[in-house]
């Protein structure tokens, strides 16, 4: 434990262990998680820069600043019999559990190649093991809660994977899921991404414990851990523990990722609450930054290569630009087709 | 030769329903509120946990919310969950799970993922239960598209429209009511469904049809038997699914009989009687002879005192008031 006082608030965060991890995970593997992290930070600045452009409609939450987070998760637990579950923010996780950046880009354009045919935009992508990206804030969690319980139900490895935010702390669903969670032994880890706003209200203003997660899980006699949000191997040596744990005991964990949100809460939030140098405080731990710094220090990346995994990221996103906007719309003909499953 | 027949009440078709889906697929389970060691709050389940154990037939704190919740994210990862909200006016509880999620997701993920759920429960009136507890929710989830909703009448629709709703692929709104849990009826001893979207005509008649659907029809039994002794021949259509509605059924009867009344338990500002005689409007207009009358309850919420809350509702006299005046008839 490494006791850290974040704006103001004392958190105990699980150790980084960064040395092990390094020694112990594959060369190539790291630089592929630098890459994935570069093409989420790069898919969202493209995003966002067409929605600018009127070519992306309705509601846009950049992940910006968490990448560490999810990336961490789906490194550390594995995408195969786990159900994954997140809110609107939810163009990271999509990618790193499968979607390809050509369907995640042409659902933004609204286009039939989109991941889910043009109808769910980008609150609402999905993969084979993920469930969504969900619009109402902490309504998802009691659906990951019965992804859990259905793991139980049907005696299968894996474990249910669910991130909120901050904000979501203070809605019923949330506290429900957690009494239910512990009550009948539920393999569910739900992990809340604290970026400190729930859109312009600051998490001091919404919530009345602080640190949420170490206050919260003793209510409801589950464990909790909390990790440094911006580090990739805080967060990454945390799901680790925590995958092993909820394999052993069977019981639901409570995760904080402490962490900042570089953007507004949607692409029209111009978050004029914080100011300016706060901000450029916050971008200077830049969680990809910090992460490639690392593989430097330690030898496993030079600047050059990163700088040229930046550039072909850019270009895979450029050409899902393209795939996006060569993409024909839905026809209106298929407008009412697909309310019903067969 | 004759198929073998057994006495059931409605809530034991409702428990072989549940129960022969239960043998047929691992994957159906039972959750709610009382649902297993209290044996059902109105004994729906009865007996249940003892044949199938705690796993399949579960008992929750009271969180709708969340146990709704939980039962969608089960469907939408392989098992087949029922819901039983001991009220459908508690199921405003959990009406973000039901209205954002299990009605949605389906089309939202472009497919990707189905909702196969029951919900079911009591819905509307029961004896003097008042204004939270007597709501009638088919008006509220009729609204909104990717539910189909069900309302049978009597038992034996009831068992084969339940295993029916548990065998679609679809969120199901299944609607019963508790002044019909003991009625009494021969049904098949043998398996049997009854197929979603098929309303019936259960009496026929030349002079005027009646549409309506659930507890009504037992009201309109009665109005019929009383229009019958003044020589006026009711058609009534129960509808069974009221969505989709079975409008093929409905329109052939108004070309028949050119008088159409619509009785519905639930309030007539944007109810299921303003969309059925709507859509009658739209498509037999030519055959109407005419205007569509519509008995609801009255824009109230449902009073505690027993006049009050019988004056409230759709009753014999009003039904058969309503049938008179649309033929023109003095009563």
């Amino acid at each position: 434990m490494v006791r850290k006082t974040v704006y103001g608030v004392e958190y105990d965060f699980f150790d980084a262990q960064t040395d092990k991890w390094i020694k112990r995970l594959d060369k190539n593997n790291l630089i592929d998680t630098l890459k994935r992290m570069l093409t989420i930070r790069n898919f969202e600045i493209r995003a966002e820069s067409a929605y600018q452009q009127g070519k992306v409609g309705g509601f846009f939450h950049a992940y910006m600043g968490q990448e560490a987070i999810q990336t961490a998760a789906v490194d550390a637990i594995g995408i195969r019999d786990n159900w994954w579950i997140t809110t609107y923010r939810c163009h990271a996780l999509a990618y790193l559990l499968g979607a390809h950046p050509n369907e995640m880009m042409a659902e933004l354009y609204g286009k039939i190649t989109g991941n889910a045919l043009g109808r769910g935009g980008s609150m609402h992508l999905y993969a084979d093991r993920l469930l969504g990206g969900f619009g109402i804030v902490g309504g998802h969690v009691p659906i990951a809660t019965g992804a859990a319980f259905s793991l139980k139900y049907q005696k299968q490895n894996g474990v249910a994977l669910c991130f909120l935010g901050d904000g979501a702390v203070a809605q019923g669903a949330v506290h429900e899921s957690l009494n239910l969670a512990s009550l009948w032994d539920l393999p569910c880890i739900y992990v809340i991404e604290n970026n400190r706003w729930g859109m312009g209200t600051a998490v001091d203003r919404a919530i009345c414990v602080q640190p949420i997660a170490q206050n919260l899980s003793k209510s409801y006699d589950i464990a909790s851990y909390t990790f440094d949000g911006m580090d990739y191997f805080s967060c990454y040596n945390g799901f680790h523990h925590v995958h092993e744990e909820v394999k052993k005991i069977g019981r639901p964990v409570l995760v904080e990722a402490v962490t900042e949100r570089f953007r507004g809460h949607s692409i029209s939030d111009p978050g004029l609450y914080r100011s300016k140098q706060e901000l450029a405080e916050a971008k200077s731990r830049d969680p990809i930054f910090l992460f490639g710094e690392k593989l430097k220090a330690y030898q496993i990346i030079t600047q050059e290569h990163i700088d040229e995994l930046g550039k072909q990221q850019k270009k895979l996103i450029m050409a899902s630009i393209k795939f996006a906007e060569d993409s024909p719309h839905p026809d209106p003909i298929t407008l009412e087709e697909g309310v019903f499953a067969p | 030769m004759s198929k073998p027949m057994q006495e059931v009440e409605m809530r034991d078709a409702l428990r072989q329903a549940i129960d022969e889906e239960m043998e047929r697929s691992k994957g159906v389970y039972l959750m709610g509120e009382e649902v297993a060691e209290y044996n059902g709050a109105y004994k729906v389940s009865k007996g249940l946990l003892e044949k199938w154990g705690p796993e399949r037939v579960v008992d929750t704190p009271i969180a709708e919310n969340g146990f709704a919740g939980l039962c969608i994210g089960a469907a939408m990862t392989g098992l087949r969950p029922i819901v039983e909200f001991m009220s459908f006016n508690f199921s405003f509880v959990a009406a973000d799970q039901l209205i954002s999620n299990a009605c949605k997701i389906y089309y939202m993920s472009g497919g990707r993922f189905s909702v196969p759920i029951v919900f079911r429960g009591p819905n509307g009136a029961a004896a003097q239960v008042s204004c939270q507890h007597s709501h009638c929710v088919e008006a509220i989830y009729g609204n909104l598209p990717g539910f189909i909703v069900l309302f049978p009448s009597n038992p034996h629709d009831a068992k084969g429209l339940l295993k029916a709703a548990i065998r679609s692929n679809n969120p199901v709104i299944f609607l019963e009511n508790e002044l019909d849990y003991g009625m009494k009826m021969q049904i098949p001893t043998e398996e049997y469904l009854t197929p979603i979207g098929e309303a019936k005509m259960v009496r026929e008649g030349k002079d005027i049809t009646l549409v309506s659907y659930g507890r009504m029809l037992s009201h309109c039994m009665q109005a019929i038997d009383a229009l019958a002794k003044r020589g006026i021949q009711v058609e009534l259509i129960d509808l069974r699914t009221i969505k989709p509605l079975d409008l093929p059924t409905i329109a052939q009867s108004v070309r028949k009989t050119h008088f159409c009344v619509v009785v519905e338990e639930g309030h007539i500002f944007t109810g299921i009687s303003a969309e059925v005689g709507f859509q009658i409007q739209e498509h037999c207009f030519d055959d109407l002879d005419a205007p569509i009358y519509r008995v609801c309850q009255r824009e109230t919420p449902l009073p505690y005192a027993r006049n009050m809350e019988i004056e409230s509702q759709p009753n014999k006299d009003r039904i058969v008031s309503a049938v008179l005046r649309t033929l023109h008839l003095r009563s």
